[in-house]
């Protein structure tokens, strides 16, 4: 039953409670820990039945106006995302403990923090189970203020709290989007259940269409898809380690929940929401991985990473869409399962990689990649991780991100089209996802590359050494889920078999096209272990000595090859989507006085066009103005035209 | 048959870099190295003691021996005979490319743990048109299964010249792609002795041994399975005689082709380096127009 849904909520709010009142930090994070132990384990044993056979378990209770009951409702969708959000929160907050351990040593108070942590785990919990719009709104609202809060936990620096306000913002852009869907629907039934929701879109309408395209862009703003993805490098950048893990891994995948929740509710999507989900999803993982190729911060540079793969996961949710309007049961089992399986695989190495950057910024005080470089040698738990993670959201065999992909290109491969242009299109959506792939691995092999291989390029203030076992264990189990899920595909499938079903998807066919996987991976590990044992027991008795250096020995530290050296040439060809800030200030005579400097980044096409827009928005305005003749009356009676217009539009898509 | 194909998957590799290196020869009017010189070369690397640089880790050490492993799994999936390979599954052909992807991941690291400015230089190369050239492999195996409605390599052993325009797409972006996958002419020069100018060959630079021996061994394997792939496409005999035949004739087909890219290599120079993006366009194109012939034939069906 849905009890121990409840009784882990309240754990978890006493958990907070006693977070805040309890003295010293030890204190603190002992019952945060605790709570959240004691609610994974709770919501688990609720929720892996579920997983295994199906079926929902549900409840309900009266409530006072407006909200009248709480309807609480646990499918196999709801368990899928349960099933690792709050064991990957709890992984977060061990790590936080350690993370933040050098505050605390100068006195800062962690209870707040703590109790935000276990916040956002209630805030799943309520998310991914109400059936109510308004509790669903709340819960919405609570984890993206506990998110900006957790954002803004070095709140001294005006860097942060402008990234953690800019995040505010957009996430509130697109609570507003989101309230518009609901009282669009809320206007016709009187009713803010979510049974009476899927009555309207059950049949195709015009409201159907407008509540859709809402839905999807609030969606799309949470989940951080192109073009809406300006707010996530900032805020990502700004975080903690923990809290960006957390963010990307998990907090994000709630906007890609509700779109799915809402898909089950439309008996029978259109095509050209396939094809539009499809797109959009193309795009995101395009433009994401482009960004991703040639950013200097480590931190920003996963961010983008997870912009490209929400893309990802989109594209199989499209591939499903088209399954459903073409009553292909396989196409859409591969579609939903690949797309629920990516997210989860996402949130496996995606947690695993920010929690390794954040292993890297304690040691060194930074994540800039030109700065960086030599740390395998003095952090090789963290490289060893940080390669696996790279490797694996690279989706290269035998880590988890493989099999996800692999589904999905299988749903693009299937030519399940009806028409043949509708096949070529799919195969050029496969094309791109393999393009992204390609340039994935780019961005992770120059990310690894360039900040644990080689020497260090800037001296540092003390000598870097392997992380502590606090921040150390959760990238283990990071880690495992990474190699497991990726070594036993089968299992990986398994977990997302029966939420995929939800939609119509039957899998047998699936499983029989992913069965002969296993021994394909397992020729490559035996092959590759084998290779690799012969061959590094005959180098044991290597000699040592310098690198290469076409003859020239006084090579130093700072002649390595730089992260922006790696990417220039990729960056060149698409210059157009990567724009290049350059501050620079050259030596002009024959023999200068003074050093000269260049700094070079690249910024966010996007941002840059909707600051440039705002920037000059004021002008825009008086420049349109002018052109209006010099009468107010005539101005307020065109104005008021317009809103009347706009009022109209709107009513007439309420019809 | 399995067995045939390791043996073939061994001895090919040799056979197929003697015979480039021997046409390149001929063409420059020297008598040119043994046939079987990379087998020699192999030995007596495998039994020399390495020198690894002081800057790298083990990654550097374990990077040749994932190359090598990566190349001879593809070996196992890819039908180069003309017959079904060992492994063969649906989607196959992705698998192939990520573990070619794997492969080539692995190169670049081993690379870059030298912190070698060169190195480094030649893994960004790399993963540039890596990137780049991705998509032609998958747009011609999407038409490959629209055509055949095989979602794996089977489709090439029952893709004939009946589809004039895919299979001729097919063979362009094949060719392309063996080119670049494997640095040859006119994308890169294995023979050149300017670092500056260098993909492939100066990420090696710092190996040295049996790693040395794994890479050189690697590349070798990555090449023929490349080339057998294009073979079975061009084997009129695939599907109609007994298998020994077919695999004979394969094999007779992949030292032709071998041949074919000694000869561009000896006429042709290489292409600047800018312009090698736009040579990978020809392959792109060339899948898609593969790819477009598909639907011409499917809408005429």
């Amino acid at each position: 039953m849905i009890t121990p849904i409840l009784i882990a909520s309240a754990v978890l709010v006493v958990g907070a409670v006693l977070a805040l009142a309890l003295p010293g930090n030890r204190a603190r994070a002992a019952a945060a820990l605790a709570s959240q132990g004691v609610a994974t384990v709770l919501v688990l044993s609720a929720v892996v039945p579920l997983l295994r056979g199906g079926g929902s378990i549900g409840g309900s209770a009266p409530w006072s106006y407006p909200v009248e009951t709480i309807s609480l409702r646990v499918d196999a969708l709801s368990a899928f995302f349960l099933s690792w959000s709050l064991p990957m929160t709890f992984l977060g907050t061990i790590y936080a403990v350690g993370y933040l351990e050098p505050y605390f040593a100068r006195g800062r108070n962690g209870g707040p923090h703590y109790a935000l942590l276990n916040i956002t785990s209630l805030a799943f919990l309520i998310v991914y189970s109400v059936q109510n719009a308004l509790l669903f709104l709340l819960g919405w609202e609570i984890a993206a203020v506990a998110a900006w809060l957790l954002v803004i936990w070095d709140y001294k620096s005006q860097k942060i709290r402008f990234a953690g306000f800019n995040y505010l913002v957009s996430t509130h852009v697109g609570l507003f989007v989101l309230v518009a869907a609901f009282m669009l629907m809320y206007a016709q039934t009187g009713s803010m259940d979510f049974a009476s929701f899927a009555t309207i879109l059950a049949k195709p309408s015009r409201l159907r269409t407008a509540a859709f395209l809402l839905l999807g862009v609030s969606f799309a703003l949470k989940s951080a898809f192109f073009p809406f993805h300006t707010w996530l490098p900032r805020a990502h950048s700004a975080a903690p380690a923990h809290v960006s893990a957390l963010m990307s891994g998990v907090i994000h995948k709630a906007g890609l929940f509700a779109f799915l929740r809402f898909t089950l509710f439309l008996e029978q999507p259109e095509e050209w929401m396939g094809w539009g989900v499809l797109t959009f999803g193309a795009l995101s993982a395009l433009f994401g991985v482009l960004y991703t190729s040639a950013q200097r911060d480590m931190k920003r540079l996963l961010g983008y990473s997870s912009t490209e793969n929400v893309g990802i996961a989109a594209m199989g949710f499209g591939v499903g869409y088209l399954g459903m309007c073409w009553h292909k049961p396989t196409l859409v089992a591969l579609g939903f399962g690949g797309g629920l399986l990516h997210l989860f695989n996402h949130a496996a190495f995606k947690c695993l990689l920010f929690y390794a950057a954040g292993a890297v910024y304690r040691q060194t005080h930074t994540v800039d990649l030109e700065r960086l470089g030599g740390l395998f040698r003095r952090m090789p738990r963290t490289g060893v991780m940080f390669l696996l993670g790279a490797l694996a959201i690279s989706g290269l065999p035998p880590l988890n991100g493989f099999v996800s992909e692999l589904v999905i290109y299988s749903g693009l491969l299937s030519s399940a089209a009806p028409s043949s242009s509708g096949n070529v299109a799919l195969v050029c959506a496969a094309a791109l996802l393999a393009f992204v792939g390609g340039v994935s691995a780019l961005s992770m092999v120059r990310a690894f590359g360039v900040a644990f291989l080689g020497q260090s390029r800037e001296p540092t203030r003390s000598e870097p050494h392997e992380a502590p076992t606090l921040m150390l264990v959760p990238m283990y189990a990071q880690t495992v889920l990474v190699v497991l899920f990726g070594l036993v595909p089968a299992s990986a499938l398994a977990v997302t078999r029966n939420a995929a079903a939800l939609f119509g998807g039957s899998s047998p066919e699936v499983e029989r096209t992913l069965a002969p996987l296993q021994t394909a991976t397992t020729v490559l590990v035996v092959v590759a272990t084998a290779i690799a044992a012969v061959g590094l027991w005959s180098g044991r008795k290597a000699r040592r000595h310098v690198t290469w250096g076409c003859g020239y020995t006084a090579g130093n530290r700072r002649m390595q090859y730089t992260g922006s050296s790696f990417s220039a040439q990729f960056a060149s060809i698409f210059a157009g989507f990567l724009p290049e800030l350059r501050r620079e200030r050259l030596p002009t005579e024959v023999f200068p006085k003074e050093h000269g400097q260049i700094a070079t980044h690249h910024v966010d096409a996007v941002e840059r066009r909707m600051f440039e827009v705002l920037g000059q928005g004021e002008d825009m305005v008086t420049h349109a103005s002018e052109k209006i003749p010099e009468q107010p009356r005539f101005a307020f009676a065109a104005g008021l035209f317009a809103i009347l217009l706009l009022v109209g539009i709107l009513v007439g898509a309420a019809r | 048959m399995i067995l045939l194909h390791l043996v073939a998957l061994a001895v090919l590799p040799i056979l197929v870099i003697g015979a480039i290196n021997r046409t390149k020869s001929l063409w420059a009017g020297r008598k040119g190295q043994p046939l079987l010189q990379l087998g020699y070369d192999l030995v007596r690397l495998v039994r020399k003691r390495a020198v690894y640089s002081s800057v790298t880790t083990f990654l550097f050490r374990l990077m040749p021996y994932v190359l090598l492993a990566t190349s001879l799994v593809s070996g196992f999936i890819v039908p180069i005979l003309g017959v079904r390979a060992p492994i063969a599954f649906p989607l196959d052909f992705v698998w192939f490319a990520y573990v070619w992807g794997l492969g080539r991941v692995a190169l670049m690291l081993g690379a870059l743990d030298t912190g070698s400015s060169f190195e480094g230089m030649g893994a960004s190369r790399e993963a540039t048109f890596a990137a780049l050239l991705e998509p032609a492999l998958f747009l011609v195996a999407g038409a490959v299964c629209l055509q055949t409605g095989e979602r794996s390599f089977e489709g090439v052993l029952l893709l004939h010249a009946d589809s004039h325009l895919v299979w001729l797409g097919s063979v362009v972006t094949l060719f392309v792609i063996v080119q670049v996958e494997s640095a040859r002419m006119p994308i890169d020069d294995p023979t050149t002795h300017l670092e500056l100018t260098m993909v492939h060959e100066v990420m090696i630079l710092d190996h040295s041994g049996p790693e040395l021996a794994a890479l050189q061994a690697g590349s070798a394997i990555k090449l023929t399975v490349g080339l057998g792939l294009i073979a079975t496409l061009c084997n009129p005999l695939v599907g109609r005689a007994a298998w020994p035949v077919v695999a004979a004739m394969n094999a007779a087909l992949c030292l032709l082709l071998a041949i074919a890219v000694g000869t561009v290599e000896s006429l042709i120079a290489r292409l600047k380096l800018r312009a090698v993006p736009q040579y990978i366009l020809v392959a792109l194109i060339a899948a898609g127009a593969a790819l477009l012939a598909t639907t011409f034939r499917g809408g005429a069906g």
